[in-house]
C-alpha cells in the first residue's frame, strides 16, 4: 500500500526547472534513496516533502492526506540534516525531547521516550552532554533520535553522512538502516554516494538534471542501467559506441571485432550506431575462461586498488577497464603485451540514450 | 622582530596609554581634593548622597533597560528575518542602521519634537518618545551585534530543524535562536546602555530626567563632584565591557557540527 506519493511534482525558479515531473510511490516501511550528482534536484524534492519548498505543480500525499500546502511544522515528518542542526543551547536529552515538548507531552512521557531513544542510538550516558561535547558521528545519531522521537510518518535524511569520515560513514549508515528496519518507518534518503545508496536502500531513484532516470532495486540499477547516465554514474563502467550488425541475432561490431549481446537491439537497424556498456568486473582474461565474446586488445596500464586490480586495455582507439580480484598468486600480463579479454553476452548492455 | 622595531612599538604603546590615562588620572586626583588640604573621597560621598543624582541616574538606568528591551524586540526579529528570508534587503537595512552616525543628535531631536508635538502624534511629553529616540541611537550597535551573532550560527538549518519538530515562529525565536545569540545580544545591550547613560541632547530637549543633563548642570554649579561623576561613568563603562568579555569568554555559543 502506498504510504508516500509524489505525483507530477515540479519545481521551477523562474525559467530554471529544478525538478521536472517527478512521480514516485513509496510503500510503508520502505527505504528509498534519491541518488544523483549535485544540482540534480534530489534535495529540492526532499525539501518539498518536508515542506521547506512548495511544489510549482503536483502533490505530496502521505497516508492518503494531501500535505502539499501544509506548513513544515504541521506535517509530522522527521528530518535529519547534513549539518546535524542540533540546538547548541540544549543538552542531548533536551534536543531529543524538544519535539515532544512542542506537543505538550507530559514530563514523564518525554523522559521515557528520551530514554528509549538514547538506548536506540546507544548513547545512554550522553543525555546531559551538549552537542559540542560529542563527535560528529554521535551528533548525527542524536539528530536521528531527535527526528524519530516524535514518531514521524516519514523520515527524511538529507546527505546525513557527508560530513563524516569514511569509516564512520560505513558504520553509521548500517546503524541508520537497522534502526529504520526495526521501527518500520518509511524513509527517504538523499545522497550522491552510490555505495551508500546501493548498500542500504530497498529502492533507488537515480536523478539527473531534475528528472528521474531510473527507479529500481540496487541490483537492478547496478546490473541493468536503463540509460547512459545511470550506467556511468552507478559503478565504474566501460561505455562506447558500437555498430549494429544484425539486430535479430543481437550482434554488433566494435573496433572491427564482433560483439554478441543478449538483448536490447530490438527495433534497431543494421549499420545504426548504439551506445553499449560493459562493467569492468564482467571481463576476465580469455586464458582463464572463454565466454561468448573474446576481444583482442593491448595491456596499457595496471592499477592496484587494494582488493581489486584494474587493468586498462586498448581496443583499437577505445580504452576499456577490466577489474579482477587481487590475490598474491595473480598472474598479470606485461604492460604493452597483446592479450585477449572475454565477457558473456549478458554483460553487454545496450543503453537507451 | 628587530630590537629597534620592538623599542618603537613600546614607545608608541606607552605614549598612547599616557595620552588616554593622564587626563583620567588628573580628573581622579582632582576629584579627591574636595576637602581642603586632604585627599579624600568627599566628592564621591556627596555624589552618592545627593538625591538628585539618585533620581537622575535611576531614571537613566530605567531608560537604558527599556531601550534594551525595545531594541531586542525590534532588532532581533528584524535581523533574523533579513538573514532567513530577505537577504537582498540586508545592504539597505545596514545602511539605515548607520544613519544615527550621520544625522546629528540635535537634528534628530528637533525632528522628534516637531513631529510629535502636534496631533495626531501628540506624544512629545511621553517617556516613550525618549526611549524610542534612544532605541534609534543604539540601532548601529544593537542591530550589528545581533547580526554578527546570527552569522555565527546556521540560522536556516536550525530554523528548519525546529520546524520539522513542530515548532512555530515564536518557539523558534525564543527557544532556539535567542539563546544561541545571547552573548551578541548582551554586547549590544551593554553598548546601548552606555549610549543611554552618556546621552545628553535627547534628554535635555525632551526635558526628561537623566544622568547626562544632570552632569551638565552640576558642572556649572560644582567643581569636584562633576569630576567624581566623570570617573564613576568611566568605571561603569569599563565594568560593562568587562562583563561582556567575561560572558563572551565563557563559550556560551557552541558551533554546529558538519560542513557543506
Amino acid at each position: 500500500m502506498t504510504h508516500l506519493a509524489l505525483t507530477n511534482i515540479s519545481k521551477n525558479y523562474g525559467d530554471n526547472i529544478v525538478v521536472d515531473d517527478f512521480n514516485l510511490d513509496v510503500m510503508k516501511g520502505e527505504f528509498v534513496s534519491f541518488l544523483g550528482p549535485s544540482g540534480c534536484g534530489k534535495t529540492t524534492t526532499l525539501r518539498m516533502i518536508a515542506g521547506f519548498e512548495i511544489p510549482t505543480t503536483g502533490q505530496v500525499i502521505i497516508d492518503d492526506a494531501d500535505i502539499t500546502q501544509k506548513a513544515p511544522n504541521q506535517r509530522n515528518v522527521g528530518m535529519v540534516f547534513q549539518a546535524y542542526a542540533l540546538f547548541p543551547n540544549m543538552t542531548v536529552a533536551q534536543n531529543i525531547g524538544f519535539g515532544l515538548q512542542i506537543r505538550r507531552e507530559s514530563p514523564d512521557v518525554i523522559k521515557q521516550r528520551v530514554t528509549e531513544m538514547l538506548a536506540l542510538i546507544h548513547l545512554e550516558q550522553k543525555g546531559d552532554s551538549y552537542p559540542n561535547q560529542l563527535s560528529g558521528g554521535q551528533q548525527q545519531r542524536v539528530a536521528l533520535a531527535r527526528a524519530l522521537a516524535n514518531r514521524p510518518q516519514v523520515l527524511l535524511l538529507d546527505e546525513p553522512l557527508s560530513a563524516l569520515d569514511a569509516k564512520i560513514r560505513v558504520s553509521l549508515r548500517a546503524e541508520i538502516r537497522a534502526i529504520q528496519k526495526k521501527l518500520g518507518i518509511t524513509a527517504i534518503y538523499v545522497t550522491h554516494d552510490q555505495e551508500e545508496a546501493l548498500s542500504i536502500s530497498d529502492r533507488i531513484v537515480v536523478m539527473y538534471d531534475g528528472r528521474i532516470e531510473q527507479v529500481g532495486t540496487p541490483f537492478e540499477i547496478y546490473n541493468f542501467p536503463s540509460t547512459a547516465f545511470v550506467a556511468s554514474f552507478v559503478g565504474t563502467l566501460n561505455t562506447t559506441e558500437a555498430e549494429v550488425v544484425d539486430p535479430k541475432a543481437q550482434t554488433l561490431r566494435l573496433e572491427g571485432q564482433q560483439l554478441q549481446a543478449a538483448d536490447g537491439l530490438e527495433g534497431r537497424r543494421a549499420g545504426e550506431k548504439v551506445r553499449i556498456a560493459i562493467r569492468p568486473e564482467r571481463f576476465n582474461f580469455a586464458s582463464d575462461e572463454r565466454k561468448d565474446n573474446v576481444l583482442d586488445c593491448t595491456v596499457e596500464n595496471i592499477t592496484f586498488l587494494g582488493s581489486i586490480v584494474r587493468v586498462q586495455v586498448g581496443l583499437g582507439s577505445q580504452k576499456f577497464y577490466m577489474d579482477t580480484f587481487n590475490n598474491p598468486f595473480l598472474e598479470l600480463p606485461e604492460i604493452g603485451s597483446k592479450t585477449q579479454i572475454t565477457c558473456s553476452r549478458e554483460a553487454v548492455l545496450v543503453l537507451s540514450h | 622582530m628587530r630590537r629597534g622595531g620592538n623599542a618603537w612599538s613600546w614607545f608608541w604603546m606607552i605614549l598612547g596609554i599616557l595620552y588616554f590615562f593622564l587626563p583620567l588620572l588628573a580628573t581622579f586626583l582632582f576629584s579627591l581634593r574636595a576637602r581642603l588640604g586632604v585627599l579624600s573621597f568627599q566628592a564621591y560621598q556627596d555624589v552618592f548622597t545627593d538625591p538628585d543624582f539618585i533620581y537622575n541616574f535611576g531614571y537613566s538606568v530605567v531608560w537604558g533597560v527599556l531601550t534594551i528591551i525595545v531594541g531586542i524586540l525590534i532588532f532581533v526579529p528584524t535581523a533574523y528575518l533579513i538573514r532567513l528570508r530577505l537577504p537582498r534587503f540586508r545592504a539597505s537595512v545596514e545602511f539605515i542602521t548607520l544613519l544615527p552616525f550621520v544625522i546629528p543628535a540635535i537634528v534628530f531631536v528637533f525632528g522628534l519634537v516637531r513631529t510629535f508635538s502636534q496631533p495626531p502624534f501628540l506624544i512629545v511629553d511621553s517617556p516613550a518618545l525618549l526611549v524610542a529616540g534612544y532605541t534609534v541611537l543604539s540601532m548601529p550597535y544593537m542591530y550589528r551585534a545581533v547580526d554578527t551573532g546570527l552569522r555565527s550560527i546556521d540560522v536556516r538549518t536550525l530554523t528548519e530543524a525546529a520546524q520539522s519538530l513542530g515548532a512555530g515562529w515564536g518557539t523558534i525565536l525564543f527557544r532556539v535562536i535567542l539563546p544561541n545569540i545571547r552573548v551578541a545580544i548582551l554586547s549590544g545591550a551593554f553598548l546601548s546602555f552606555a549610549i543611554v547613560i552618556g546621552e545628553l541632547i535627547l534628554a535635555q530637549y525632551l526635558v526628561k530626567p537623566a544622568f547626562a543633563p544632570y552632569l551638565a548642570y552640576l558642572i556649572q554649579q560644582r567643581a569636584y563632584e562633576p569630576a567624581a561623576m566623570a570617573v564613576i561613568s568611566f568605571a561603569l563603562t569599563w565594568a560593562f565591557l568587562g562583563i561582556i568579555q567575561f560572558v563572551g569568554r565563557g563559550g556560551a555559543q557552541a558551533q554546529i557540527g558538519g560542513g557543506r
